[in-house]
């Protein structure tokens, strides 16, 4: 076995080293939020009132494809929210645009499990990271935590 | 990312702290019965959510969860002697029962009563399978025992090991919401571990680098669905519940035994990692469990004597760059278990989440962070018992299965994702 220097193990680690970890300046995300029923827009208005960083906010029904390509130049990922009423069609448009320029795609989809059901498989195929749940408040916290 | 103050509140359990409190309305492992093997066997130290305590067996086989320190002095009673139903101080021959009595003081006349007026903390301690459970809340709401169809099986068809993770709880049980991370840290296990090997499954996980991930709320916590491609145009589905506060599971790959975790807070800087692994239907073969006790699968190979891992901080995990570089193991460490352990500790005792930069297939931690924080502050403001204390959220079962596209896997595996007694699990 060959010596482990202090300073050169995992045994490093503590939780004072760990303070300064990670110095340099986090970002925001880019995040394109696109509402995709009636309900859902309602649910994002209420969202976008509150302060984001690079956050922006759309009804998808209202949105032109060239609006949408023009939206999606510089964004990091595109978050669809959905309820029972979900807009399949348009859930395959922005999936295939985000997919023309490798923008990830996520899905939020409010309700219960049986009542959302075909939404979901709706966005099944265009989603790559989906979440049900009947909490509104995830739309908010996802965004959060994606530092949007 | 996290706020420092939401980081705080759900890392933090020791006595006062909130995620403590929730902590202390559930059963949780406080030891295995191996530690404990027959009456009068040494007594054992246990620091759980910060508190230290000492268990032992009298000599009537009950167990006992008390106050490690004597009431006199202070000592520890681990050095105290366990005979004639209860435990007696090395310091001072105070002598103490399995529910903290005092039933001696030595040093006070023999007529006194003074050992009446003298009591240590005790928790309940009972063994449900392999494992010693403890329940540290308010006796007045102390839930029925724990029902995890791994320690309700009969003994032949289960094992559980544990092992010390040297990093804050919350980090270690993320690991085992994050699938993510299967594909590459642990790429090399589904290629050579003799647990894993020959199922069918383990090609869809190797052909497809970039699965799709769904998440979906449980009345106990959370079911989060990892989906590859699979023929025909059907999805590959390997669905992971999580069980408020600390219980995940990993899907199933073919007819090995099914296995997860429980994750349990030392204190803030440490956790104990209960691993099991069963058969929902049949006895696991000596083969299996040789296996598991030489570390593989999700298990540890452990210091002899000891629960701290063989590939532990202290020797850098043992790192193996020449195994690394022939494609064995993915980070140079051995073992899936220490993989996750070495990633996680790395990350330092209580990682800052107001530092990180989560994505989207983050989706699962994101969504249990935030079912932690609601419950804790449920808890603290308003008196709301958490999910997860039920049993009935304990009857869960992880499944591996392989759907039509347009199936959820919620609802097609309902019955998937219900333990039953005698019938086996889904798995491919």
């Amino acid at each position: 076995m060959k010596p482990i220097l202090a300073n050169s193990c995992a045994h490093a680690a503590t939780a004072e080293e760990a303070r300064f970890r990670i110095t340099r300046e986090i970002g925001s995300r880019a995040a394109l939020i696109l509402a995709l029923d009636a309900d859902a827009a309602d649910v994002v208005d209420r969202v976008a009132e509150r302060p984001w960083g690079a956050a922006r906010f759309f009804h998808a029904d209202g949105l032109s494809t060239q609006q949408l390509e023009s939206e999606l130049e510089d964004a990091d990922v595109a978050i669809m929210v959905a309820t029972a009423d979900a807009d399949g069609e348009a859930a395959a448009e922005i999936a295939r645009a985000c997919a023309e320029r490798g923008i990830m795609t996520a899905g939020l989809i409010l309700g219960d499990h049986l009542q959302v059901a075909a939404a979901v498989a709706a966005l099944r195929p265009y989603a790559r990271n989906l979440m049900v749940t009947t909490d509104e408040d995830d739309v908010a916290e996802v965004l959060r935590a994606l530092r949007a | 990312m996290l706020k420092a103050e939401i980081n705080e509140l759900l890392t933090q359990t020791g006595p006062d702290a909130p995620m403590g409190e929730l902590f202390r309305h559930y059963w949780l492992p406080a030891l295995l019965a191996e530690e404990l093997p027959e009456p009068d066997s040494p007594p054992v130290r246990v620091k759980i959510l910060s508190e230290r305590l000492i268990a032992f067996r009298d000599s009537e086989g009950r167990y006992g969860l008390i106050d490690e320190f004597c009431a006199h002095r202070g000592a520890s009673l681990w050095f105290g002697n366990v005979r004639e139903c209860g435990i007696r101080c090395a310091y001072h021959g105070w002598k103490f029962d399995v529910n903290g009595n005092c039933l001696d003081v030595p040093s006070e006349p023999e007529n006194s009563n003074f050992k009446s007026k003298v009591r240590l903390t005790s928790y309940p301690l009972v063994k449900v399978g392999d494992i010693l459970w403890t329940y540290m809340g308010d006796r007045e709401s102390q839930p029925p025992l724990p029902e995890f169809e791994f320690c309700q099986v009969p003994s032949e068809q289960t094992y559980t090991s544990k092992r010390w993770q040297e990093s804050n709880w919350l980090q270690a049980l993320e690991g085992g919401i994050d699938s993510s991370h299967v594909s590459w840290l642990h790429s090399g296990g589904l290629k050579n571990d003799p647990l894993f090997k020959g199922a069918k499954g383990n090609q869809y996980n190797l052909n497809d680098l970039r699965p799709f991930f769904e998440v979906a709320e449980a009345d106990g916590g959370l079911f989060v669905g990892a989906r590859r491609n699979a023929e025909d145009g059907k999805y590959y589905w390997r669905i992971t519940p999580w069980v408020m506060p600390a219980f995940t599971m990993v899907p199933p790959r073919g007819d090995h035994p099914v296995h997860g975790h429980f994750w349990v807070p030392i204190d803030d800087y440490n956790c104990w990692v209960y691993t099991f692994d069963y058969h929902p239907t049949r006895a696991l073969t000596k083969d299996e469990v040789d296996h598991m006790k030489a570390g593989h699968g999700v298990h540890s190979r452990n210091i002899p004597g000891t629960y701290r891992p063989e590939e532990n901080k202290d020797v850098d995990y043992l790192m193996d760059r020449e195994a690394q570089r022939r494609g064995e193991t993915f980070s140079g460490v051995r073992g899936i278990a220490q993989q996750d352990a070495s990633l996680q500790e790395s990350m330092g005792p209580i990682v800052d989440r107001t530092k990180e930069r989560l994505v989207s297939s983050d989706t699962g931690i994101i969504k249990a962070r935030q079912k932690l924080r609601k419950a804790v502050e449920a808890l603290r403001d308003e008196g709301v018992t958490p999910p997860g204390v039920d049993p009935a959220h304990h009857r869960i079962r992880s499944a591996a299965i392989v759907l039509p596209q347009e199936e959820s896997f919620i609802e097609a595996c309902r019955d998937a994702l219900t333990a039953k007694p005698g019938v086996a699990h889904v798995s491919v």
